[in-house]
């Protein structure tokens, strides 16, 4: 999901990350009046997709709050970089998916709130049931 | 035309796609109808209770009176007849005679009557005694002061509203308008990692993985770590026993009564039918407990030791596994398996599914007995597959490692038994 108001890049788009490596990227906010911006808030988290109920944690949690006299520049990309934890990995098991990625929240003045967000992989784990697993 | 506030569709466990500011603001009056509730019942039983024996403790003013009458009140209500002392007095406050039916402060009804009238034994008519006077308004006397214990206990009951209901508003202010991400940040910074097991025991290097300190707080006689069973067998055995007991408990009753009826010459037929296939499932849990009794008592117990813990990916380590009692084995297991567990709730329940996404023969041995003190023993390597995932335990998800050991004896049930151990992750690469 990469809502077309928020786009997020990541350096090395598309590469698997390891544990304890540097993500680094930017978010831009496009087609948002900047005066029309309240906060933003940027999150590197996990989350689980599967049978059981969503578990999820953020890893790392930036908020920028005009009323608490930040500056959002909505048309400038904003740099962001985090040290990956060292788990949990990025899994696709059977009824159990660990998947991480880089959530963009923005809290505009007037109407609902706009979310961007990007996976990407943290590990090589092999999925469940792969032959090399 | 897209709707603007949903107010209610499909939802499974926390998942749900209708308006977060309608749920938080349901919920925010829900607690605060609870906090409200619980001050007015509490100002209702200060205003009625404690304040009035607090008067009559501390303002009013000693005085005496001569008894002239007594009597027994009672008023019928829809659960019978509720009864209340009552002395008739006469005492005199600044020249004026006051003739008053009077006890205590409360003048409450309630139900017997014989502690009542055990009540009124010591006044006798026509006695002087000594009362209670509200020097604000003489015409208002009393018999008795007390302090009644009682009243703490009915203070309970609006002070436990006021805390629900003031805890659950307060949360939901602080969390009013904030991301599930923001939230979560605030919890994770109220909650140690560590404290209560929270992330399922982890530490903060290796987070949402156990630390698996209660694996290696045993130590081994021949090799490092003992590890510890996942669930004892006596444990299980007593867990068998009691839904045993309480489900043929209830079934005997219905069983007797109906085997009456046949007896009686008057069968209940519909009762006998309906009975029967709980009849079957106490039947089925008898066989598990017979079942789980030998297994417990029959097969000595089994110990599984290793030469180091954690395990990573890649890992080579060694196994020892012992096996006491008096046996003839027909095979005897040792198994690496990994499983994903995922709670979810349905409706009001919570359902729990587990499959099996790795399992690895480690060792086996066939055809040999276990004599009384001489277990059997033997030693073997685990090697951990490189590409496996690492634990990993979240409020409703996990994964879990464990070494089985499973068993086939002739003569006796087959049986199984686990003991888990955690993986950590290596550097997140695969040497495949």
């Amino acid at each position: 999901m990469n809502d077309s108001a928020v786009t997020i890049r990541l350096d090395g788009n598309g590469r698997v990350y390891q544990p304890g490596e540097t993500l680094s990227g930017e978010y831009l906010l496009e087609s948002v009046p900047p005066e029309g911006v309240k906060a933003i808030e940027v999150s590197v988290l996990w989350y689980s997709e599967g049978k059981g109920d969503e578990d999820f944690a953020v890893h790392e949690f930036w908020r920028s709050d005009v009323e608490e006299g930040d500056v959002i520049h909505a048309g400038r990309p904003e740099p962001f970089n985090t040290i990956l934890p060292r788990s949990p990995l990025s899994y696709e098991g059977m009824i159990l998916k660990l998947r991480w990625c880089v959530r963009v929240r923005v809290f505009p003045n007037r109407g609902k709130e706009i979310v961007g967000q990007k996976t990407f992989r943290l590990g090589e784990v092999p999925a469940a049931g792969d032959p090399t697993s | 035309m897209a709707r603007k506030l949903r107010f209610y569709e499909k939802k499974r466990g926390n998942r749900r796609t209708g308006s977060r500011t309608l749920g938080s603001a349901g919920e925010a009056v829900f607690f605060a109808v609870f906090l409200l509730l619980g001050c007015a019942g509490l100002a209702a039983v200060f205003a009625l209770l404690v304040v009035p024996e607090w008067r009559v403790n501390h303002r009013f003013v000693a005085h005496h009176c001569t008894v002239l009458d007594k009597r027994i009140g009672h008023v019928e209500n829809e659960d019978g007849t509720l009864y209340r002392p009552e002395v008739r007095i006469e005492y005199e406050v600044g020249g004026e005679t006051y003739r008053i039916w009077t006890f205590d402060v409360h003048m409450a009804y309630s139900s017997g009557r014989d502690d009542k009238e055990t009540a009124l034994e010591p006044f006798v008519v026509g006695q002087q005694r000594s009362c209670w006077y509200n020097p604000a308004d003489p015409s208002e006397a009393v018999l008795v002061r007390q302090a009644s214990w009682w009243i703490w206990l009915v203070m309970l009951v609006p002070v436990s509203f006021i805390v629900i209901g003031g805890g659950g508003f307060i949360y939901r202010l602080l969390h009013w308008g904030k991301s599930a991400e923001h939230r979560a940040v605030m919890a994770q910074r109220v909650q140690p990692h560590d404290l209560f097991g929270a992330n399922g025991g982890s530490s903060r290097e290796f987070p949402n993985i156990p630390d698996g300190a209660d694996i290696t707080n045993s130590p081994g006689t021949r090799l490092k770590f003992r590890l510890p069973i996942a669930q004892s067998p006596g444990w299980v055995l007593f867990g068998v026993l009691l839904a045993c007991l309480f489900w043929n408990g209830i079934v005997a009753v219905f069983v007797v009564t109906a085997i009456g009826s046949h007896l009686e010459g008057k069968p209940d037929w519909m009762l006998t039918l309906f009975i029967i296939p709980f009849v079957l499932v106490g039947i089925v849990l008898i066989v598990l407990f017979i079942r789980q009794l030998l297994v417990t008592t029959g097969i000595g117990p089994t110990l599984v030791e290793i030469s180091h813990h954690p395990l990573h990916p890649g890992d080579r380590c060694r196994l020892f596994v012992s096996q006491s009692g008096r046996l003839k084995v027909n095979s005897i297991d040792l198994l690496l398996v990994c499983e994903e567990e995922a709670t979810y709730r349905q409706g009001t329940n919570t359902r729990t599914e587990t499959r099996e996404v790795h399992r690895q023969d480690v060792f086996r041995r066939e055809g040999f007995e276990v004599h009384r003190g001489l277990p059997f023993e033997a030693e073997c390597e685990l090697a951990v597959p490189a590409a496996a995932m690492h634990s990993f335990k979240a409020d409703h998800n996990e994964i879990k490692w464990k070494v089985v050991v499973k068993g086939d004896v002739a003569g006796w049930p087959d049986y199984e038994r686990s003991f888990p151990v955690i993986v950590r992750p290596g550097n997140g690469r695969v040497n495949a």
